[in-house]
């Protein structure tokens, strides 16, 4: 296939323009041939300048009797056969073949450069006719210009063929040009203005307070008159989370029925939103029917295990029927019978959580199981507040790590216990803590690593020590008092400094910040009055 | 370890539900009529079970053991896998503190683990439920497929790597947005990596079919292998392809190294793999790392110089992760796209690890609890995949320790160092991203941009990060 001229490295030719590869659509994986990095042509591979009407001739050869023109060498030759003339076809060369790069014309292209040419010379033609060439080619429904046929046939199959609609009227064949228009549209901000003053009127948390100016949150989407899902949600669904009132119960349900209605109405595949939608062909599971019957699932996974967990003694029957309706793919039918129930047992909810925050003197937290996060954070702030933050885990330490041994253990062990930890610190110590302010208990533990989230918290222990220093004699004390039976009970007593108490108060939560600071000899004192 | 508080409360007689504890071994099983009371025992059941924990960990780190079992002990009572979420955690991070306890005496900790089954259905039916129960990997398929999109206009053929082949959703996905190109689909092929053959046929019979229902010329290469030897000529990069790659969830793994025979050590010399020697490679990058490594990490090389300050150490040492990416550099890919944990468990002591693990996991089993019914299958994923994350992070050192999770300042400055340039994430791409949060049902999911990487976070606690970057010359 190699023609008898040789091609110099980067001299222009003006003659001819060989295929050496051949143009296969799908290379087969097992192709023997060693292919090069991308964008790094092979080093000592031919490269080769083609003429701009090299690049764009078509037909170059042509048949002498009838004039017919063809892309190829061989076409011709065996056409010549047919006139009975002399025909010669060319064999490969049986030497090795020389890898051939292309470089383009255009001095300004990027592709002009030998470092990066393109390995294929129809790559290289198709290119220059693109980037430098004029657009000849146009689609009828369109009248886009492609300068490439074959770019141009592809997209006259598929230019059409899908079409976006918006609601205000503008047709769309790009998916993503449409998605951003309706994120846009005047239309929609109608309806979503809509829903926004219901929501508002209803004194809905958006959960928005706490972000940031650099937070995208999916918010922006409802004051600009979003996509459906979006507007549609955000009231309902800040409403429905976990750390929202309970209260609100009820007055979710007029409305949720109101948005309901219009997620029906405007539910329809092809307006699903960009990537997301297309999840819903591949997995088999609850995912492609909560994009479909978004609103079901929004009960099933985010309020049902809250009212679950919060009213599981009471509501048996509540939970047994939410739970079912989780696990089954949940269908916009289901739904109304599950709002209505909600809506009876919106008043029991109602009462109980009045009774809950009215024993619970009006806690900050919402009145259901605390996050683990929360936790996390509450015990990081208990030692910080307090000045005596060791009494919490000073106490308990010393018992804790004596109460293998009986009661009679002596006050070398806490002493032992003591340094084995010191020692410890000393070895683990491996690098500065910066910024450590917190007061050396359990809890500056966590706060610092809430914090800064690298420091060590060997340092805690360190300042912890020295304030146990001062608190040697009341685990002791403790120990050897007669009261105390059983370790574990006092163990646990301890660990809040407090013992049993004659109050019929029920524990409050903020107490417990209380109990921290209580010093021991007043725990002890309790501990002593108790059993 | 079923704890006996989890189903009563504290009758009128006694005063203070703290009482309840002692009571706990005289009489057990006294029903609670009002369920605040409920609430209250697992709030102070859980600041409870964080004291223990820590305590443990402190008594682990320090080596006395005997300590670390009565706490052991204790928690075991109160901790347990199907309670509420601190119970579920702590009942995570006190198995994976045994287990580190265990290693004390290897030939102990061998024999208890010798005829453990792992069945392979069971890895895959996890990976799928990470999948489904949180949309964490769909956030990260829509931005990395936008990102390709985008980075892919105008290109006829296109090939993507994807170091983890395991869920055809993603790239199902990219097809159809390919498909309905303007100019037209690109010719295109994927490249699968994954441990488990059956994975891939499994991707690849999903992803032949959708390309042939869409007729577009597609093909898939599966490559069976572990990244850590990862042979880069079976990925079979052409040239005048353009060049995708996407990392979900992988790169931590290459991080693991015998750290103390690391730690002084110089770095190895950039590899090419593929054995070609690129003209424009920067020699600087090995000299640049090793001053990094002797000082601390504050010069011009950081991108985010608040970030270098924060951290008090530079970035530990890993020639497996240095070789990895000039191998990725060497195929010179038109984008690289990284989705990655965002949290910090490379610590280099038990307590860090430890503290930082409690938040990031307190946040994911949050999330769980707030958006999952308590299910089998949200159980399994809580022991599968977080209890044998935490394990490995609690548990093991050194090169068994494959968690090793990194904030994305982190990745940022290794990639910097490596080569690569970042490209900021389209606001398209966040918009939709944004919408699947919001299409998810629940308000903690929230998504924060930073730097051009993406950050999605369980109420304001940052979890994943997705980062996209080019070969920079």
């Amino acid at each position: 296939m190699m023609s008898g001229e040789s091609f110099s490295v980067a001299s222009s030719i003006g003659g001819f323009g060989q295929e050496v590869q051949n143009t296969n659509p799908n290379p087969n994986p097992a192709a023997k041939k060693k292919r090069n990095l991308p964008g790094t042509p092979d080093p000592d591979a031919e490269v080769i300048a083609l003429s701009p009407k090299t690049l764009m001739a078509t037909n170059r050869f042509v048949c002498e009797i009838c004039n017919k023109g063809f892309q190829r060498d061989q076409n011709l030759q065996l056409h010549r056969r047919g006139h009975n003339l002399p025909w010669k076809l060319r064999q490969r060369t049986n030497k090795e073949v020389r890898k051939k790069v292309y470089i383009c014309p255009e001095k300004t292209c990027v592709h002009h450069d030998p470092s990066r040419a393109l390995g294929d010379l129809t790559g290289i033609k198709k290119h220059f006719s693109r980037k430098h060439g004029e657009k000849k080619w146009k689609c009828e429904k369109c009248s886009k210009k492609y300068a490439v046929q074959s770019d141009w046939k592809a997209h006259s199959k598929t230019c059409g063929t899908r079409e976006y609609k918006c609601d205000c009227g503008t047709l769309f064949s790009r998916k993503d040009s449409f998605i951003t228009h309706r994120a846009f549209c005047d239309a929609l901000a109608d309806e979503s203005a809509r829903l926004t003053s219901l929501a508002a009127a209803n004194n809905l948390n958006f959960g928005n307070d706490s972000m940031n100016d650099t937070v995208i949150n999916p918010q922006p989407g409802l004051p600009l008159g979003a996509s459906q899902f979006g507007s549609g949600f955000r009231p309902e669904l800040s409403g429905m989370a976990i750390n929202g009132n309970s209260l609100g119960v009820d007055q979710q349900k007029p409305r949720l029925s109101l948005w309901l209605n219009q997620a029906n109405s405007q539910l329809n595949p092809t307006d699903m939103m960009g990537n997301s939608h297309l999840y819903a062909s591949s997995s088999s599971t609850a995912f492609p029917e909560m994009m479909q019957a978004v609103s079901g699932n929004l009960f099933g996974s985010s309020s049902m295990p809250n009212f679950g967990n919060f009213n599981n003694q009471q509501f048996q029957g509540f939970d047994k029927s939410v739970s079912t309706s989780t696990n089954a793919s949940l269908s916009l039918s289901a739904l109304p019978h599950e709002m209505k129930e909600e809506g009876n047992k919106g008043n029991l909810v109602e009462t109980l959580s009045s009774l809950y925050s009215d024993s619970q003197k009006k806690q900050s937290k919402p009145s259901m199981p605390m996050s683990a996060t929360a936790l996390l954070q509450k015990a990081a702030q208990m030692g910080s507040t307090t000045s005596n933050p060791s009494s919490i885990f000073g106490n308990s330490f010393g018992v804790m790590s004596s109460s293998s041994s009986n009661t009679t253990t002596s006050f070398n062990t806490v002493n032992q216990n003591r340094n084995e930890l010191h020692q410890a610190l000393q070895n683990s110590k491996q690098q500065a803590a910066e910024n450590f302010t917190a007061s050396g208990s359990v809890d500056g533990m966590l706060r610092s690593s809430n914090l800064s989230s690298l420091t060590t918290s060997t340092n805690s222990f360190d300042q912890l020590m020295m304030q146990t220093s001062g608190k040697q004699s009341d685990p002791v004390a403790l120990k050897n008092h007669p009261g105390s039976n059983a370790i574990e009970n006092s163990l646990t007593r301890d660990f809040l400094g407090m013992g049993g108490r004659e109050s019929q108060r029920p524990f409050l939560a903020q107490e417990l910040a209380k109990f921290a600071s209580m010093s021991s000899a007043m725990g002890l004192s309790q501990f002593t009055g108790n059993h | 370890m079923a704890p006996m508080l989890q189903d009563e409360g504290s009758s009128s007689v006694t005063s203070s539900p703290l009482q309840l504890f002692s009571m706990m071994s005289l009489s057990p099983n006294l029903g609670s009529p009002y369920p605040f009371v409920r609430e209250l025992k697992s709030e102070e059941r859980g600041l409870y079970l964080i004291h223990l924990l820590l305590t443990c960990a402190n008594h682990v780190a320090a080596g006395s053991l005997e300590n670390a079992n009565i706490a052991l002990e204790q928690i075991s009572q109160l901790a347990s896998p199907d309670g509420d979420t601190m119970q579920r955690i702590a009942a995570y991070f006190t198995e994976a503190l045994a287990d580190r306890i265990l290693k004390a005496w290897p030939g102990l900790h061998k024999a208890l683990n010798s005829t453990k089954l792992t069945l392979v259905s069971e890895e895959i039916l996890v990976q799928k439920l990470f999948f489904e129960l949180f949309p964490f990997m769909k956030v990260a398929f829509v931005l990395t497929n936008q990102a390709i999109v985008e980075a892919m206009e105008g290109e006829k053929m296109v090939h993507i790597i994807d170091l983890n082949a395991a869920e055809p959703a993603q790239w199902i996905a990219l097809i159809q947005v390919l498909s309905a190109r303007p100019e037209g689909p690109p010719h295109l092929r994927i490249t699968g990596v994954h441990q488990q053959r059956e994975v891939l046929e499994q991707m690849a019979f999903k992803l032949t079919e959708e390309a042939e229902k869409l007729d577009i010329p597609f093909q898939f290469n599966p490559v069976v292998s572990k990244l850590d030897n990862l042979d880069f000529e079976k990925l079979r990069v052409k040239t005048g392809e353009a060049l995708a790659i996407s990392s979900v969830l992988q790169l931590h793994s290459l991080l693991a190294s015998d750290d103390e025979l690391l730690r002084k050590k110089s770095p190895l010399a950039p590899k090419n793999l593929n054995g070609i020697h690129l003209p424009g490679v920067p020699q600087i990058n090995q000299s640049t790392l090793g001053e990094l490594l002797e000082k601390d990490l504050v010069n011009g090389h950081s991108r985010s110089p608040d970030s270098a300050t924060s951290s008090p150490q530079s970035l530990s040492a890993s020639a497996k992760m240095d070789g990895f990416f000039n191998a990725l550099w060497g195929l010179t890919p038109k984008l690289m796209v990284i989705t990655e944990q965002d949290s910090n468990h490379n610590g280099s002591t038990l307590m860090e690890r430890l503290l930082e693990a409690l938040y990031s996991y307190a946040a994911l089993f949050d999330c769980l609890e707030s958006t999952v019914p308590r299910t089998l299958e949200r159980l399994k994923l809580e022991k599968m995949l977080f209890g044998e994350e935490i394990k490995n992070i609690i548990a093991c050192e050194g090169a068994e320790r494959k968690e090793r999770h990194e904030k994305l300042e982190k990745w940022v400055q290794r990639l910097d160092l490596a080569g690569f340039g970042n490209l900021p994430l389209s606001y398209y791409g966040m918009l939709q991203a944004g919408r699947l949060l919001q299409g998810y049902g629940s308000d903690g999911y929230k998504i924060k941009e930073e730097n051009g990487c993406v950050v999605i976070c369980w109420q304001d606690r940052a979890l994943f990060s997705v980062s996209a970057w080019r070969c920079r010359k």
